[in-house]
């Protein structure tokens, strides 16, 4: 059993701001949980005060029900990779992983045996002799998470471990950590800026913003109905657009304007619906997916509500499966992500067609989610 | 003239290194064959100077002398250090004002330092032993007992050296990672086992340096034994520098003192190659 619950959590620097407010989560046995959120969000921070590298201004940190506020880092029995792998340079890779067994004065045959086995679940018993100068990054890496596992610890702490890898390293890796997961059924915490890494690692996750939990669920609900227009920018690649706007109810319909069009929103839209009937009259942001506006293409199977929007595109990358269209729209920077085989004609505008259906309205004082 | 223009640029440079090395290593190196006393004609003696060196007592004494000295010179130059560094290395308040204080000893001439530990080691009026008679404790001969003298010579230069490598070693701690240490809070080292474990190793190659530098300084060991003692008592603080001195330029045997130059250079060639093999560290 390994769950980790903090309540309240406060983190303030002397004199300064705080970097973390009044903060609550709770990570359940076994789960893997990602902290996301742009630099300065606190996320490290909050990582560090887990470990015990931070002290907790107020605010409770619970291990199985057990207050480790005040505990020392080595009596948590939570083991942490570091950004920069931090391995002693003067050690070998055995020595590496062996030194915290070492300290704890374990007996030689046992070190000997987890330090093997650990070196064998990451397929790194061929570097076991060599210095962390001689490695290339993805084995350091390899290397200082294989340090976390033979403490056999309750928690895994991972700050932003992916970091330092080539783009295609860091696919591969992230797989090897699902499954590393899956293999040493530990509760994981992981911490990234990265919200491709967070989505495809996560069973839930954190999304933070200046030191507060925007959002805190899993992948898809994240992405399908984020709580409010920091979660809908940040989680999803492309980004999601956003139009600002008016609610309108012209005839029975109501309808969302903005300087350019008038696009009636559903009834299929129905949790939308009647959230957005309090809103007549007033401002409101919506949100869409790239993969929402179409072009004529991919349009035919159901009928899509449109604005008018024949627009001239700024940019276009092919990208084989799909092709991202860069245009702006009445001051907003907008993506679309148009079938593989649009052949598109930079001269000409193209009509887009959006589905309104799977649209987000956002309230445009609070940003919070309109459902 | 295109062709020459680099060789006259280097010019200055070589004729330096002409003037002031090559030829005065060259020059010492055909001295040692020769006997000379500067006013009269140089004389060929073949081995005569080495014969006499490996037979001159005096000569081995002051290299034992020497070495004595090197015995506590550099390993309480090391620790101390080594100590205040670690201690600057945590101290917020104040950190440029001790290390400008334990770096003054290093730019004060050191004659000027000599003189001074001169009044503090007095065996009469100094203040060590006043401090020693306040606890009811003998006085001790600091400069005039054969068996202390020296040693006493070298905690002075200790203390007028230790500066410089208090800052070396600073350098060195700061440049370790703050990293290390928090993954070996995480592993459960005690301040100790880090300071042994990781410092220690990481800093090995300014340890290096430091032994090193000491030695060689330490090897030219010289103002302090001349004006504290002038190697005295019975030849006891007498450095092998100061006896090459002597035999230079107070009894003028040129020949035999660059012979004995020769030698000690070689003596502190072999010593720094032993350290490098023994203490030096890949990391």
């Amino acid at each position: 059993m390994a769950e980790v619950i903090l309540k309240h959590i406060v983190k303030a620097y002397a004199g300064g701001p705080r970097v973390i407010r009044d903060l609550s989560i709770d990570v359940k046995d076994r789960e893997f949980v990602v902290l996301v959120g742009p630099s300065g969000c606190g996320k490290s921070t909050l990582l560090r005060m887990i470990a015990g590298l931070e002290d907790i201004t107020s605010g409770d940190l619970l291990l199985d029900g057990q207050r480790i506020n005040n505990l020392a880092p080595k009596d948590r029995d939570i083991a942490m990779v570091f950004q920069n792998y931090a391995l002693y340079p003067h050690m070998t890779v055995y020595d590496n992983m062996a030194f915290g067994l070492k300290l704890r004065n374990m007996p030689k045959d046992e070190i000997r045996q987890r330090v093997t086995r650990a070196a064998q679940i990451l397929e790194i018993e061929f570097l076991l002799d060599r210095k962390p100068k001689d490695m290339s990054g993805g084995q350091r890496q390899r290397v200082a998470i294989g340090r976390a596992i033979v403490r056999e610890p309750k928690v895994f702490l991972f700050d932003e471990p992916l970091s330092n890898l080539d783009a295609k390293l860091r696919g591969q890796t992230r797989i090897e950590l699902q499954k590393l997961h899956r293999d040493l059924q530990a509760t994981m915490i992981y911490v990234t800026h990265d919200q491709v890494e967070a989505m495809t690692l996560g069973d839930r996750i954190v999304v933070l913003r200046n030191g507060e939990v925007m959002q805190y669920d899993t992948p898809l609900a994240l992405y399908n109905q984020p709580a409010n227009r920091f979660v809908a920018g940040f989680i999803g690649s492309p980004p999601m657009n956003f139009l600002p706007g008016r609610i309108l109810m012209v005839g029975a319909t109501l309808c969302f304007q903005s300087a350019g069009s008038t696009v009636q929103i559903g009834l299929n839209n129905s949790i939308h619906y009647a959230a957005l009937i309090p809103y007549e009259d007033r401002t409101v942001v919506l949100g869409i997916r790239a993969e929402h506006l179409m072009d004529l293409v991919m349009n035919g199977q159901r009928p899509y509500y449109s604005p008018d929007t024949r627009t001239v595109l700024e940019a276009v990358e092919h990208m084989g499966s799909e092709t991202l269209a860069y245009f702006t729209l009445e001051g907003q920077r907008f993506i679309a992500r148009l079938s593989g085989d649009t052949v598109v004609d930079m001269n000409k505008s193209i009509p887009l067609f959006w589905d309104i259906d799977k649209a987000h309205f956002f309230d445009a004082e609070t940003e919070q989610a309109i459902r | 003239m295109k062709k020459w223009t680099p060789y006259l640029l280097v010019s200055p440079y070589l004729l330096h290194v002409v003037v002031f090395v090559l030829f005065p290593v060259v020059f010492s190196v055909v001295l040692t064959f020769h006997s000379w006393n500067i006013i009269s004609p140089m004389q060929y003696v073949g081995l005569a100077n080495y014969e006499r060196l490996f037979k001159d007592r005096l000569f081995w004494q002051a290299i034992w002398n020497t070495v004595r000295f090197l015995l506590v010179h550099i390993p309480l130059q090391i620790l101390i250090a080594l100590a205040l560094a670690e201690l600057l290395n945590r101290t917020r308040r104040g950190a440029g004002l001790f290390r400008a204080a334990f770096f003054l000893p290093v730019i004060v001439s050191g004659v000027v330092v000599t003189i001074l530990w001169q009044q503090l080691l007095s065996f009469n009026s100094g203040l060590l032993n006043q401090l020693l008679t306040a606890i009811a404790l003998p006085r001790v001969a600091w400069l005039d007992d054969p068996a202390v003298a020296m040693y006493s010579i070298a905690v002075m230069a200790t203390w007028k050296n230790v500066g410089l490598y208090v800052i070396l070693f600073l350098v060195g701690l700061q440049s370790v990672p703050e990293q290390y240490y928090e993954a070996a809070d995480m592993e459960g080292a005690t301040n100790w086992q880090k300071f042994r474990y990781i410092t220690l190793p990481i800093i090995n190659p300014t340890i290096f340096t430091v032994v090193v530098l000491s030695t060689i300084s330490g090897f030219s060991l010289f103002i302090e034994p001349y004006i504290m003692t002038e190697g005295g008592p019975m030849n006891t603080t007498l450095s092998a520098v100061m006896y090459i001195y002597k035999q230079a330029f107070q009894y003028y045997h040129m020949g035999y003192s660059a012979t004995l130059g020769f030698c000690f250079a070689l003596i502190i060639l072999f010593v720094v190659v032993v350290q490098k093999r023994y203490v030096e560290q890949d990391i």
